[in-house]
């Protein structure tokens, strides 16, 4: 099970709350893990990377094991301790509020 | 990295001001010096509300010296469940000022610089260069891109936080070397996919986690003292009471702070953030109907089927007896709806309601309309025993 933590806008979209967990198929990629979670969550599609290109949206990051793995090529594998479950992969968006 | 006037030895503190700050001087990491440190300071608070009242509270207790206050806002009742400079009283006042008399009842050594105005392309430099460092206090897109773009321009860190539900994010952004807010989110989302505060809620106490985080990073850039916030963004999620810490790398491909510069002056933000974009077809393009327009038909009995699109939880503070169906649900529940009856939608604002017809004429209906200014407007205009939220 790979663990994905979605910004707080995201998750209510998707009408979940905390961490969502998630099987993937295969080398566990940035790639393979947002497929699985916009398979399950649909409505998630075109949110987190564009509809045509899907290519990650500015204005989201990705993070796993403190490190910004944004830049990473989308089919490089995820860090270990994600494909464990021990961390989860972060989904960080930006909020305005203050 | 110390942040401001290196020459501390006009600043020498009184007999008066060795014993408010003796906690302080106590402590080597700060001491005498950083005492004077932190009286030659110049800390610009844009905003003072959630982020901004602690933030400005404890930076003015603390002895910075010169302290901005900007805020074109008045103090509204929704404001004292956060932003706790301003009180019952203050209702209605602006804040800049219920916020100055409450930092001067604190420390009245300090320098309070007041600004009532918006924060905007034409006056933020000019502020700005008058500071050593900025608190983002701000609450929303347009305005959080122009604070960033103007600490690059003009090189003063930016302090930041936000905040949203149980949720916050801060960082030190635009320092020497250090990425900018720019690096970490590029564009900003398009219009209505981030709510607001105001629309998707904020527990009270967050902004004052956050904005102490920020209070505590100006103390120490002015201190020149630990490890400040540069290239970390930090994650504060109240409800699992977890911290998390990013890695964040300055973006050689920045347009602002980047090696080949696209942005050098400032813009027209609300143009970036699209601001003008989302007002103008949420507003135009649907079917409205007034508040006082709907209580005459529905009093005279007219046959109109009034349908509530917030959420449950919203339902529960107060309603018009409508048929709930949330927005969100609207797709996969229509045939709940009875598509030769007239229909008039209402949310909290009017926002989500005009997608909402938007929605449902994209799927035949033809008598549908949006509730204008929700049921806020409905307790302005039509029953103020309506609470408004």
């Amino acid at each position: 099970m790979i663990r994905v933590v979605l910004p707080p806008n995201l998750r209510s979209l998707a009408r979940v709350n905390g961490e969502v967990q998630i099987d993937v198929a295969g080398q566990v990629t940035q790639r393979a893990v947002l497929d699985a979670l916009e398979d399950r969550y649909p409505v998630l599609r075109g949110t987190i990377r564009d509809h045509v290109t899907q290519r990650r949206r500015p204005f989201v990051r990705f993070f796993a094991c403190e490190q910004d793995l944004s830049h990473e090529p989308p089919d490089t594998a995820l860090p270990h301790r994600v494909v464990e479950g021990d961390e989860p992969f972060l989904i960080v968006g930006a909020i305005a509020g203050g | 990295m110390s942040v401001g006037n290196q020459n501390v030895t006009a600043e020498r503190l009184t007999n008066d001001e060795i014993l408010r700050y003796s906690r302080h001087l106590v402590m080597p990491e700060v001491g005498m010096e950083g005492q004077q440190r932190l009286k030659a300071a110049r800390v610009l608070c844009v905003g003072t509300g959630g982020l901004g009242s602690p933030v400005a509270l404890y930076l003015a207790a603390a002895g910075v010296g010169t302290l901005g206050l900007m805020d074109f806002d008045v103090v509204d009742y929704t404001n004292l469940q956060r932003q706790i400079i301003h009180t019952t009283n203050d209702v209605g006042r602006p804040k800049v000022e219920s916020a100055a008399e409450k930092i001067a009842a604190i420390n009245p050594l300090v320098n309070v610089r007041k600004f009532e105005a918006r924060l905007s392309s034409a006056n933020a430099l000019e502020i700005f260069r008058e500071f050593d460092i900025v608190a983002d206090g701000t609450d929303n897109f347009a305005t959080r891109y122009l604070v960033n773009d103007a600490c690059v321009l003009t090189g003063k860190p930016n302090v930041y936080a936000s905040i949203f539900r149980f949720e916050g994010q801060a960082s030190v952004f635009a320092a020497a070397d250090g990425p900018c807010y720019r690096c970490l989110y590029p564009e900003p989302p398009p219009p209505g996919l981030v709510p607001s505060c105001a629309e998707g809620g904020v527990l009270g106490i967050l902004p004052g986690l956050l904005g102490l985080i920020q209070a505590t990073e100006v103390i120490k850039l002015i201190l020149g003292s630990g490890e400040p916030l540069v290239g970390r963004l930090l994650l504060v999620d109240a409800m699992a009471m977890r911290f998390r810490e990013l890695r964040l790398r300055k973006s050689a491909e920045c347009p602002v702070c980047g090696l080949n510069p696209t942005v050098t002056e400032l813009i027209d933000y609300d143009e970036f953030c699209g601001v003008r974009g989302e007002e103008a077809p949420a507003a135009a393009a649907v079917p409205e109907i007034q508040p006082e327009e709907l209580k005459r038909r529905l009093e005279a009995g007219e046959d109109i089927f009034v349908l509530d699109v917030r959420e449950p939880h919203e339902y529960q503070v107060c309603n018009l007896g409508g048929y709930l169906i949330p927005v969100g649900q609207l797709a996969e529940r229509v045939g709940e709806l009875d598509a030769s009856r007239e229909i008039v939608a209402h949310c909290k604002g009017g926002v989500r309601s005009a997608k909402a017809v938007e929605f449902l004429r994209g799927v035949g209906f033809t008598k549908v309309a949006s509730l204008a200014g929700g049921i806020q407007a409905w307790s302005d205009k039509v029953d103020p025993t309506v609470p408004k939220y």
